[in-house]
């Protein structure tokens, strides 16, 4: 009998899906997504906001332990874990981002690798049931953000991570740790309770914290679920509840199980190719676009100097409206930074926002002959928005481009060595070139796996000659 | 134009000092330090304590900060201050103040776990320790009024886990001194942790809420100790980007000033409502208006008859959660004006074996659950200063007897006196400590502003 209300619906599907669910195109893409996530994370852990929460989280320590991303020197609880992994997946604004949007991996993935390590009775976790637990938590997101036509655009109040990525954490969690339904529930319900942080913390160096945090109390409510703790049984049904996050509130039940229709399947994630906000990622192709023929219509090699003004013609977004950036978080959040950046060096890298050049003077000059404009057709949707922009040189020529769609976007995914190419720059210098490669096949093969404790093996930068053995497929 | 007001907070925490609390700011708060404290040894005998304690029993290293009635048992500070908290608001039966708000378990728990974290050269006075819980409740305080929806029983996010997490970094960054800065991004920090849904009050997750507010604020100020930065404008009100606003679908920040020679704390001019019961503040007005109209009634017909009872009409504010007819849970009932009122007539007082589950489920209570009617009059506004419950009997006979209480006793017109606090306290505590320990607490409380290490505090537990 279909579960009556909301919640109980979403704790039968999160307890009924099974790994036969799991079409092609879903496997394909949400390895990807894996793949991603790791290599952001690892280079992530190299980041001063990574360091401060890794020396803080060391003041707990239990018998269980998990693996922290790129170190084998020390390793913390599984809660911990997840909390110092996700930040270091979310430290650069490097992860994946989807529609509706929100940053789904970074708040999954740590929580259900951490807790994969640290299994009560110390059960072996397959490939495919990690790849399961992963889907679960990624497909919880995407259905509750469809509650709500405010989560269609740029957030404004809330965080959507630490809003529904704490509840796709639950999930995933309560997937893997194979709670029955009323503990599914619960685990719900408990997450609710931990879940959502204001959108005036993005562009600092707590926003981070906001996805690692999402990821580590998803796992706490899961095992506290697990420990019998009971919340509301209809937190999802009610205003009072998830309702508290949004205006508008319009809660629905799942499909059913039988040939379950992901959200993944119908709607991908966008990669980012360098770390910063993504609607940056549209001014970032235009910007470059406009420099390549500025440099081609020009005899002078250096025609930039010659730039009397910059237009950008954006979607109206707060947060990432930045005219003149002081610290690498305000960077990541800055559309005429952004801009600036690209048309200067013609493309954008993780070294873009690097200390040294956030500060140099050709770019604070042409900052200063920056300026917005809000197109009333530009709606801030990362489905629908556009970029333009404008170059007037001194002699009165303008240069114009726009970008609809960057590549990296759900419309033009990136190609598999370009995703690949992203992962290995990433790692390079974080983990040796073995156990980055042994990351790569693990990840590829995930749902042939046998022990996914492998993964975390190569994750604290261990190779595969150490531990012959645990490489095995199905 | 509102300006830099994050800052006005922070300076506020840093500039405050002991000279600033006047004797009836000291009263008071002794007062709630020692009811919050008697009321978290109580509530170490809860399954939701139970389970919140083996959670965190998996955690083990730097285990310095006590648990309530758990003598022998250390967790580390920040899960410690989570395990008191829930342990506090565990049975409902925490201090409650206006606007609405537990301020006390989100405060103190937090500081009890730090003090026990310092080193032994460094640790606060009880002075210190004193000022610092006043600061925690003084922004919690200033922040509800920062928001008119704040003044009425709330419907959206649950206050303690709002307000309650900053009042808990404000309070610890007070104790670990830190700088005027490092306040600054802990509230910032702080507001990223803060806000749980209504849904989960009247379940057993909602001592959770008091749990991570105080824990969570204790996180936030050792992080923004540890160099972690946030957004400085965190509580001004910025379109299109919310901070602490977030919370709220009204929200008109003020500065607080900076304490010159005489800051008034709020506390001050608003005293703390303490519960004579574990149940939701609304019930305690159902309660006192339901013996009313009982001794009425004895004295009508002799004894209690409830076959002489055709209906028990209850006129009472409008606030969904506190409204259920037939709870089925302690949960529940500590959170339903129709069952408060039906064990208060049916048993002459209200207290913890009201709400256990063979007294939830007798046959006679749910009988006179039946005959309840709810009426919701106009003027009775869903606002802890302004409510009133009245109880009505409408007998067979055609009389009818009625019972009004406006203010009830133990609410912040009507204070416990100091021997009711204490029987309060020591009937809390006996469920768990021995009488030389619990009155080793009355007194370290009591001269809390003479102790030269307040870390005593917490390891008398």
């Amino acid at each position: 009998m279909w579960a009556k209300t909301v919640t109980g619906n979403f704790a039968k599907v999160i307890h009924g899906l099974n790994a036969n669910h799991l079409t092609d195109q879903v496997i394909q893409r949400s390895k990807r997504m894996i793949l991603d996530t790791l290599g952001v994370g690892l280079l992530g852990t190299s980041t001063e906001v990574c360091h401060k929460v890794a020396q803080y989280s060391k003041i707990y320590s239990s018998d269980l332990s998990s693996t922290i991303w790129g170190h084998l020197d020390f390793r913390l609880p599984p809660v911990y874990a997840a909390f110092v992994n996700g930040v270091a997946v979310h430290s650069m604004d490097f992860d994946d981002t989807w529609h509706p949007a929100t940053h789904p991996s970074g708040a999954v993935l740590p929580a259900v690798i951490a807790l994969s390590e640290a299994f009560p009775q110390k059960k072996k976790i397959s490939g495919l049931d990690l790849l399961l637990a992963f889907n679960v938590g990624i497909e919880v997101q995407g259905r509750l953000l469809h509650f709500s036509r405010e989560a269609r655009n740029i957030p404004r109040r809330f965080h959507p991570p630490a809003v529904v990525g704490t509840m796709g954490s639950a999930a995933a969690c309560a997937k893997l740790l194979a709670l029955d339904q009323q503990e599914c529930k619960n685990a719900l319900a408990i997450a609710a309770s931990y879940a959502g942080a204001p959108l005036a913390n993005a562009a600092t160096q707590i926003k981070p914290l906001h996805v690692g945090n999402a990821a580590k109390h998803g796992l706490e409510a899961a095992c506290l679920a697990l420990q019998g703790l009971q919340g509301n049984k209809q937190i999802l049904d009610e205003e009072s509840g998830m309702g508290a996050f949004y205006t508008d509130y319009n809660p629905q039940t799942l499909p059913t199980l039988q040939s379950y229709p992901w959200l993944l399947e119908q709607q991908d994630v966008a990669i980012k190719r360098f770390p910063a906000h993504l609607a940056t990622h549209w001014v970032a192709d235009a910007a470059s676009s406009v420099r390549r023929k500025l440099v081609q219509s020009s005899e002078n090699l250096t025609p930039l100097d010659k730039i009397g003004k910059v237009i950008l013609k954006v979607p109206e977004v707060r947060y990432v409206n930045r005219p003149s950036p002081a610290s690498e978080h305000e960077a990541r959040h800055s559309f005429q930074f952004v801009a600036c950046s690209a048309l200067l060096d013609g493309s954008m890298s993780v070294q873009s926002f690097a200390s040294k050049n956030i500060h140099r003077p050709a770019l604070r000059e042409l900052l200063c002959k920056t300026q917005l404009e809000h197109p009333p057709d530009n709606t801030p949707s990362f489905d629908s928005l556009y970029c333009e922009v404008s170059v007037t040189l001194q002699d009165g020529n303008t240069i114009t481009d726009r970008c609809t769609t960057f590549y990296g976007h759900w419309r033009k995914p990136l190609k598999k060595e370009d995703l690949e190419e992203k992962f290995q720059s990433n790692v390079l210098g974080i983990l040796p070139t073995e156990a980055m490669e042994g990351i790569i096949e693990t990840v590829y093969n995930l749902e042939k796996v046998e022990d996914c404790s492998v993964l975390s093996t190569f994750l604290s930068g261990q190779s595969a000659r150490a531990l012959p053995k645990k490489l095995r497929f199905f | 134009l509102w300006l830099k007001g994050h800052n006005f907070f922070a300076s506020f925490i840093r500039a405050a000092r002991p000279e600033h609390l006047s004797p009836t700011v000291r009263q008071r708060s002794k007062r709630m330090i020692l009811d919050s404290i008697g009321v978290g040894l109580v509530g170490s005998t809860t399954r939701v304590f139970d389970i919140a304690l083996r959670y965190c029993r998996l955690y083990s290293s730097v285990a310095v900060s006590s648990v309530y009635g758990k003598p022998g048992v250390k967790l580390s500070p920040t899960l410690a201050a989570f395990t008191n908290g829930v342990a506090t608001h565990s049975m409902d039966f925490d201090d409650t103040w206006h606007p609405a708000t537990h301020p006390s378990g989100a405060v103190l728990p937090a500081l009890l776990a730090a003090s026990q974290m310092l080193p032994p050269n460094t640790k606060p006075n009880g002075l210190d320790f004193l000022l610092a819980f006043n600061v925690g409740l003084e922004v919690q305080g200033r922040l509800m009024h920062f928001s008119t929806e704040a003044h009425d029983i709330p419907k959206r996010f649950h206050p303690p886990s709002v307000v309650g997490t900053l009042g808990s970094a404000a309070a610890t960054a007070k104790l670990l001194s830190l700088s005027s800065a490092q306040c600054c991004h802990a509230l910032g920090i702080a507001a990223s942790l803060a806000g749980a849904p209504m849904a989960n009050a009247a379940t057993q997750a909602k001592p959770l809420h008091v749990g991570n507010a105080t824990r969570l604020g204790l996180e936030a100020a050792l992080l923004a100790g540890r160099g972690m930065e946030a957004n400085p404008l965190i509580l001004d009100d910025i379109p299109g980007c919310s901070g602490f606003s977030a919370f709220y679908s009204v929200y008109q920040p003020k500065p607080l000033s900076a304490p010159g020679e005489h800051h008034e704390f709020l506390l001050e001019k608003q005293d703390i409502a303490f519960k004579r019961f574990p149940a939701h503040l609304g019930m305690h007005w159902v309660v006192d208006a339901a013996l009313s109209v009982r001794n009425l009634f004895i004295n009508y017909a002799g004894s209690f008859s409830p076959s002489l009872i055709r209906s028990i009409m209850l006129k009472i504010p409008v606030s969904k959660y506190i409204n259920r007819p037939f709870p089925s849970s302690e949960h529940q009932a500590r959170h339903s004006f129709q069952f408060n009122a039906c064990a208060a007539l049916l048993d002459g007082e209200v207290g913890l074996g009201s709400f256990s589950e063979s007294s939830i489920q007798r046959q006679e209570l749910r009988e006179l659950l039946d005959k309840v009617v709810v009426e919701h009059p106009e003027d009775n506004v869903a606002n802890f200063d302004k409510m009133y419950g009245e109880v009505a009997l409408l007998l067979h006979s055609g009389d009818v007897l009625t019972g009004k209480c406006d203010t009830f006793y133990g609410h912040w017109r009507k204070p416990l006196s100091k021997e009711s606090l204490l029987k309060k306290f020591r009937s809390n505590a006996s469920h768990v400590l021995p009488e030389e320990k619990i009155e080793t607490i009355i007194t370290l409380v009591d001269n809390l502003e003479n102790l030269a290490d307040s870390s005593q505090l917490a390891c008398s537990l």
